[in-house]
C-alpha cells in the first residue's frame, strides 16, 4: 500500500471538491463527507506507517519542469519522519472533523467550513509527502491560504478579518526568506530534491558561508510559519478563528510545519554551526518570551496560543542543540496534547456560550466532568508529569539542551518548563475549580465532542511510551539511514529535575489560585511595571505598527504626494513657464500635465547625469 | 537586396490585418456612424485571430531588406499581442453595449490599427520602421484614451497622454539620431556590428543614445520616473482601453526594448552591457518599490491597476538587467508576458463588468461581489493572487523563473527586492479580495449576470492562470529550448 501513499491527501481533496460543488445542498450533512475522507486517509496512513516500519523509504517522482539543464520533479515519498507526520495530521484532523460537527452545528455555512477543512488537510498532507523542497513550498503557501480562509471564517467579525490578513501577511515575510533560501539552494546544488541537496552538501560542493546563509533563509520561513519570535505576533490573533481550527491548524499541524521543515532539512543545518546556534537561540527566546505572556493572559484560547508558541520554541531549541529526535518527538506528543487542550477549551467555550475569559468561568469540574478530566490530563501532559507523553518528550528536549553544552539555553529551558506548569494550572484552577462566575449555567456536551477529547487524552497519556529508556523505538525509526549525530538521553537526575520543576509550578498555581495561600496579586502588585509589560505582550504589536506598518504606508503616501503635489511646487519655483504653456488647454484642469512632462524630462536628464557622474565622463 | 525583389510574403499577416481593418472601417461608414454594431466587434476578433494564425503559419525566419524581420521572437510576441487585442475587443463589446455615445466602428478599427502598429514594432529591424510602428500604436492609443468625448477625465487623460507621449517620442528620436550620426545607418543589425568599436572611440555619445532611448521606451512601458501619465490616463480612459494600455502597449514596449537592447546595445561579447545593466537594475528597483508602495494608498480600482502595472513592469525589467544568457532572459520575459496578459485581462474583464454595472470605479463597487456572482469573485481573486505571485498560479511560476534567472546571473539582490516588494502587493490585492468576500453588497445591487463575451474571457484567462500554475512545463519546456 505504500505505493499508494499519494491517496492519503487525495481523499480530503475529493471531499473539498464535492463540498465545493454540492456543499450548499448537503448543508450539515457536509460533515459526513469530510469525516469519511479523513477516516480513509487515517486508515491508509496507519497502513503506510506499518509498511514503512518494516520496509524501505519509498519515493515516486515525475518530471515537472526542465529549466535549462536541471529538472524539477514532483511526486511523493514516504520516509520515517513523514510516515509519523501522516499519522499526526490525519489523527488530529479526523478528530477535529468529528468535533466540529457539533461545534459548528448552528453555523449556516458549515459546508463551507468543512470544504476548507478538507482543503487544509489535503495541503498539509501534501506538504508532508513532498519529496523536494519546491513542492513543499507550494503546499506551504497553500496551507497558509487555508489558514487565512479559516481564521477569517467568521469574517463579519472585524477582528477575525483583520487577524486573517495579519496571519497571512506576517507569514509571507518568512516565506520570502524561505523562497530566497530555496533559490540559493537550487543555484548551489542544481536540485530541489532533498537527497541531491544533502549529497551535494556532504560532498562539499557548497561553501560554508553559503550553507549558513541558505540555512538561515530557510529557517526564516520556519520562524514565520511556526510563529517564532519575532514573527510570532500573528498566532495569538489567529485565535479569532473557530476553536476546532485553532486545534487543528494553530496547535497541531500547520504551525508545526516550521519545525518539520527544519527537521527535513536537518543535514543542511548540521553542516553549519552558526545556523544551529541561531535555531537554538531563537527557539529558547521564543519559549521563555511566550511563556511569560501566558502567565498573565486571561483569555483561554490566547493562553493556549502563547503556550503553543512557547512549546514550538522548545522544539526549535531541541533541534538547534542537536536533538533531532527530541524536537520531532516533542512535535508529535505536543500535537496530541495541545489539540486536546484546544478542543477541551472549545468544549468549554461552547458550553458557556462563547465566552473565553477564564475569570468568567470557574467550577466547571462539577458541571462538565469528562471535559474537565481530559483537560486535566492535557494540562498534566504539557506540564511534564510522569508518565504522560509530555514528560518523555520534554525530558528529551532538556537532555538535548544540556548535552548541547550551553548552560544558558538549558537554564531558559528549565525556567520555561516551570512557567509552563504554572500557567497551565493557573488556567485549570481558575476555570475548572471554585465557583461558577458566568451567567449561563454550562452543561457537558454531547458524545460527538467528548469522544474526540477522550481519544486525544488517551494519546496524551500513551504517545510518550514510544521513546523511553526502556526502548528508544521512535529514535531508531527516525534516524534510520540518516546521519544526524549523537542523540542525547537524559539521566535520572534530569528526569527528577524536570519532574520537580513541573510539580513546583503546579504547586505554586495551586497555592495561588486554588488554596489562596498566596494572594493572586502577590507578584503583580510588587512589580506593576513588569505586569503591565506582560499584559501588553511586550508591546510588540504596537512596536511593529510604529516601526514597520505605519512607515510603509507613510512612504507610500509620501511618494503618492510627490506624484501629485510636491513636483507642482518645484515647477512654480522653476518659473512661470508652466503657466504660459499651460494656458492653451490645462487652464481649467489641475495643471499637472506640465508637471508630469517636467518630471519625465527631469527624470530622464537625472538618469543621464547620474550615469555620467558615476561612470566618470565628466572628467 | 533591393525592396523590389524582397520576399514581401513575410509581411502577409500585416497586410491582411491592414486590409481587414480598412474593410471594417469601410463597413462602419456604410452602416451609418451611430448605433450598436456588435457584428463589427465579432469581425474584429476574427480578423485578429486569422492574423494570429497567419503569423504562426508564416513563422519561418527571414528579413525584408534588413528592415523587417520575422523570427521566433517576433512571431511569439505577435501572437501574444494579437490574442491580447482580441481579448480586449471581447471585453470592449460589453463596454460598448453599455455606452451608446461611443462610435463603435471607429473604436474597433482603431484597435486593429493599434495592433498593426504593435506588429510592425516587434518585427522591425530598422529604427525608422520601429518608430513608425510605435507611432501607429501610440496615435491610435491616444484616440482610444479620449474616446469618451463628453467625459472630462477621459479628454483630460487623452491630452496628457498625447503631450507626454510626444515628449517620449522626442526622447527616442533624439537617441536614435545619435546612433545614426555615428554609424550612418538606421538598421539595427548594421548598427550592432559596428557599435562596439564606435563605443571605444565615442563612449559618451553611445551611452547618451542608450539613455535617451531608455527614457523614451520607459514612458511606453511605464517605469519610474516615467510612469506619471499612467494613473491619470488609466483612470480616465474607457476601461477596455485601460486594459489595452496596460497589456498591449506595455508588452509591445517590452518587445522593442528587448530588440533594441539585446540586438544593438549588448555589443560584441557584452562590452556595452556593463554600461546599462546597473541603470536598468536601479530603475527596476525603484519601479518595484514606488509602484507597490503607491498602490497601497489607492482607493480606485483603475488607479490601483495602474500602479500595480508599474510594479509589474519593474518585475519584467529584472531579467533585462540580470542577463544570464540573453536568449534565456527573453524566454523568461515571454513566459511572464503571457502570464501577465491573461491575468491582467482576466482582471480587467471583471473590472469592466463590475464598474459598468455600478457606474463607479472605487473599491466599494466590488463590495459583496461573492454574493452577487461567486464565479466572478473567485476568478478575480485568482487573478489578483496570481499578479501577487501565489503558488499554484501562473504568476508564481513566472516570478519564480525571473527569480531563478536573476540568481543565476548573480543579481540576487534584485530578485530579493522583487520578492520583498511583492509581499507588499499582497496587502493591496487583499484589499479588493476583502471587499468581494467579506463585505455585504451595496443595498440596490442585485445578482450580477455576466454577458457571454466577458464569461468566455474570464474562463479562458482563469484556465491559463491555473493550468500554467500547476503544469508550467507545458509552456516552459517549449520556450526554454527556442533560440530567440
Amino acid at each position: 500500500m505504500i505505493q499508494n501513499a499519494w491517496l492519503i491527501p487525495v481523499f480530503p481533496l475529493i471531499a473539498f471538491i464535492i463540498l465545493l460543488f454540492f456543499g450548499r445542498f448537503l448543508k450539515e450533512k457536509a460533515s459526513y463527507v469530510g469525516i469519511t475522507a479523513l477516516a480513509l486517509s487515517f486508515i491508509l496512513s496507519v497502513i503506510v506507517l506499518i509498511e514503512r516500519i518494516g520496509g524501505e523509504t519509498y519515493s515516486f517522482v515525475i518530471e515537472w519542469l526542465t529549466f535549462g539543464e536541471s529538472t524539477i520533479t514532483m511526486g511523493y515519498e514516504v520516509t520515517p519522519l513523514n510516515a509519523m507526520m501522516l499519522i499526526v495530521v490525519t489523527v488530529v484532523s479526523l478528530l477535529v472533523h468529528v468535533f466540529s460537527k457539533e461545534y459548528m452545528r448552528e453555523d449556516a455555512r458549515i459546508h463551507v467550513f468543512y470544504s476548507y477543512l478538507g482543503l487544509f488537510s489535503f495541503s498539509m498532507l501534501g506538504l508532508v509527502l513532498a519529496p523536494n523542497i519546491l513542492q513543499l513550498f507550494i503546499f506551504w503557501e497553500l496551507v497558509g491560504l487555508c489558514s487565512f480562509l479559516l481564521v477569517g471564517f467568521w469574517y463579519f467579525k472585524p477582528e477575525a478579518a483583520a487577524a486573517a490578513k495579519k496571519a497571512f501577511l506576517t507569514t509571507r515575510i518568512g516565506d520570502v526568506g524561505l523562497l530566497i533560501g530555496l533559490v540559493l539552494l537550487f543555484n548551489a546544488t542544481g536540485s530541489f530534491d532533498y537527497a541531491d541537496i544533502f549529497a551535494a552538501v556532504q560532498a562539499g560542493l557548497v561553501n560554508d558561508t553559503m550553507i549558513t546563509i541558505i540555512a538561515i533563509c530557510i529557517f526564516l520561513g520556519a520562524v514565520g510559519k511556526s510563529a517564532q519570535f519575532p514573527l510570532h505576533v500573528w498566532l495569538p490573533d489567529a485565535m479569532e478563528g473557530p476553536t476546532p481550527v485553532s486545534a487543528l491548524i494553530h496547535a497541531a499541524t500547520m504551525v508545526a510545519a516550521g519545525v518539520y521543515l527544519v527537521g527535513v532539512m536537518y543535514p543542511l543545518f548540521l553542516a553549519s554551526s552558526t545556523a544551529m546556534t541561531v535555531v537554538a537561540y531563537t527557539g529558547a527566546i521564543t519559549a521563555i518570551f511566550a511563556a511569560t505572556i501566558a502567565l498573565v493572559n486571561t483569555d483561554i484560547k490566547r493562553i493556549l496560543a502563547y503556550s503553543t508558541i512557547s512549546q514550538l520554541g522548545f522544539m526549535m531549541l531541541a533541534l538547534g542543540t542537536g536533538g533531532y529526535v527530541a524536537g520531532l518527538f516533542h512535535l508529535m506528543t505536543h500535537a496530541f496534547f495541545k489539540a486536546l487542550l484546544f478542543l477541551g477549551a472549545g468544549s468549554v467555550i461552547y458550553a458557556v456560550h462563547h465566552r473565553q475569559d477564564i475569570r468568567e468561568m470557574g467550577g466547571l469540574w462539577k458541571r462538565m466532568k469528562l471535559t474537565s478530566i481530559t483537560f486535566l490530563i492535557g494540562a498534566l501532559a504539557i506540564a511534564g508529569i510522569f508518565p504522560l507523553a509530555g514528560f518523555w518528550s520534554k525530558e528529551g528536549v532538556l537532555a538535548a539542551a544540556w548535552e548541547g553544552g550551553d548552560i544558558f539555553l538549558f537554564t531558559i529551558a528549565v525556567i520555561t518548563a516551570f512557567m509552563t506548569a504554572f500557567y497551565m494550572f493557573r488556567l485549570f484552577f481558575t476555570a475548572f475549580t471554585g465557583t461558577f462566575r458566568g451567567d449561563h449555567e454550562p452543561h457537558e456536551n454531547t458524545k460527538l465532542m467528548t469522544i474526540p477529547l477522550a481519544v486525544l487524552a488517551f494519546l496524551a497519556i500513551v504517545a510518550g511510551f514510544v521513546n523511553t529508556p526502556l526502548g528508544f523505538v521512535l529514535e531508531d525509526f527516525l534516524t534510520q539511514g540518516l546521519n544526524v549525530g549523537y542523540q542525547a538521553h537524559g539521566e535520572l537526575w534530569l528526569a527528577i529535575l524536570s519532574l520537580a520543576v513541573a510539580i513546583g509550578g503546579i504547586a505554586l498555581a495551586w497555592a495561588m489560585y486554588y488554596k489562596g495561600a498566596i494572594a493572586k496579586d502577590a507578584f503583580s502588585s510588587k512589580l506593576p511595571a513588569v505586569h503591565k509589560l506582560l499584559l501588553n505582550k511586550y508591546y510588540m504589536d504596537e512596536l511593529y505598527a510604529k516601526v514597520f506598518v505605519q512607515p510603509t504606508v507613510a512612504i507610500g503616501k509620501f511618494l503618492w504626494d510627490i506624484d501629485r503635489n510636491i513636483v507642482d511646487g518645484i515647477v512654480n519655483l522653476v518659473g512661470r513657464s508652466s503657466k504660459i504653456t499651460g494656458r492653451t488647454f490645462a487652464k481649467r484642469h489641475d495643471g499637472q500635465l506640465q508637471t508630469y512632462g517636467l518630471v519625465t524630462i527631469i527624470g530622464g536628464l537625472a538618469i543621464i547625469a547620474l550615469a555620467f557622474v558615476l561612470r566618470g565622463y565628466f572628467g | 537586396m533591393s525592396a523590389y525583389n524582397a520576399n514581401w510574403s513575410l509581411m502577409t499577416p500585416e497586410i491582411v490585418l491592414g486590409i481587414l481593418a480598412l474593410v471594417i472601417f469601410t463597413i462602419d461608414f456604410m452602416t451609418g456612424v451611430k448605433g450598436k454594431k456588435p457584428f463589427l466587434g465579432r469581425m474584429s476578433i476574427i480578423a485578429l485571430l486569422v492574423t494570429a494564425v497567419l503569423v504562426y503559419i508564416n513563422r519561418g525566419a527571414g528579413t525584408i531588406a534588413d528592415i523587417f524581420i520575422v523570427d521566433h521572437f517576433s512571431t511569439m510576441f505577435k501572437i501574444i499581442l494579437l490574442v491580447g487585442v482580441a481579448i480586449v475587443i471581447a471585453i470592449s463589446m460589453h463596454y460598448l453595449d453599455k455606452n451608446d455615445d461611443v462610435y463603435q466602428g471607429e473604436f474597433y478599427s482603431l484597435m486593429l490599427f493599434a495592433a498593426l502598429g504593435a506588429m510592425l514594432m516587434v518585427s522591425s529591424a530598422d529604427l525608422i520602421t520601429l518608430y513608425i510602428g510605435l507611432e501607429l500604436l501610440s496615435i491610435s492609443s491616444y484616440c482610444l484614451a479620449g474616446f469618451k468625448k463628453h467625459n472630462r477625465k477621459s479628454t483630460e487623460g487623452a491630452i496628457k497622454y498625447v503631450v507626454l507621449g510626444g515628449t517620449a517620442s522626442a526622447f527616442i528620436l533624439y537617441g536614435m539620431s545619435f546612433l545614426y550620426g555615428l554609424t550612418g545607418t538606421t538598421s539595427i543589425i548594421d548598427i550592432s556590428q559596428v557599435i562596439s568599436s564606435l563605443y571605444v572611440d565615442y563612449p559618451f555619445i553611445v551611452v547618451m543614445s542608450i539613455l535617451f532611448m531608455l527614457a523614451g521606451f520607459g514612458f511606453k512601458i511605464s517605469i519610474v520616473p516615467f510612469h506619471m501619465w499612467a494613473p491619470d490616463v488609466y483612470e480616465g480612459s474607457p476601461t477596455p482601453v485601460t486594459a489595452f494600455l496596460s497589456v498591449v502597449s506595455k508588452i509591445a514596449g517590452f518587445a522593442i526594448v528587448l530588440r533594441v537592447f539585446f540586438t544593438t546595445f549588448l555589443g560584441s561579447e557584452g562590452v556595452l552591457y556593463d554600461e546599462w545593466t546597473w541603470i536598468i537594475a536601479i530603475i527596476a528597483t525603484v519601479t518595484m518599490i514606488v509602484g507597490n508602495l503607491i498602490a497601497l494608498t489607492q482607493k480606485n480600482i483603475k488607479r490601483l491597476m495602474a500602479y500595480s502595472g508599474v510594479a509589474q513592469a519593474g518585475y519584467l525589467l529584472v531579467p533585462i538587467a540580470a542577463i544570464f544568457i540573453p536568449s534565456y532572459s527573453i524566454g523568461v520575459i515571454i513566459f511572464y508576458s503571457i502570464v501577465y496578459v491573461f491575468m491582467t485581462l482576466g482582471a480587467f474583464a471583471i473590472i469592466t463588468l463590475v464598474t459598468e454595472d455600478s457606474g463607479r470605479d472605487d473599491f466599494s463597487s466590488f463590495s459583496g461581489l461573492y454574493k452577487r456572482s461567486p464565479y466572478m469573485a473567485i476568478a478575480m481573486s485568482v487573478f489578483l493572487l496570481g499578479l501577487a505571485g501565489l503558488p499554484l498560479t501562473a504568476g508564481f511560476v513566472g516570478k519564480a523563473w525571473i527569480f531563478i534567472s536573476a540568481a543565476q546571473a548573480g543579481m540576487l539582490w534584485l530578485a530579493g527586492v522583487m520578492f520583498v516588494t511583492s509581499v507588499i502587493s499582497f496587502y493591496y490585492y487583499f484589499g479588493v479580495i476583502k471587499q468581494m468576500f467579506m463585505n455585504e453588497p451595496n443595498p440596490n445591487d442585485v445578482e450580477l449576470k455576466a454577458p457571454l463575451s466577458i464569461s468566455v474571457v474570464v474562463t479562458i484567462a482563469l484556465a491559463v492562470t491555473i493550468i500554467l500554475g500547476v503544469l508550467p512545463g507545458l509552456m516552459i519546456d517549449w520556450i526554454a529550448y527556442i533560440q530567440w
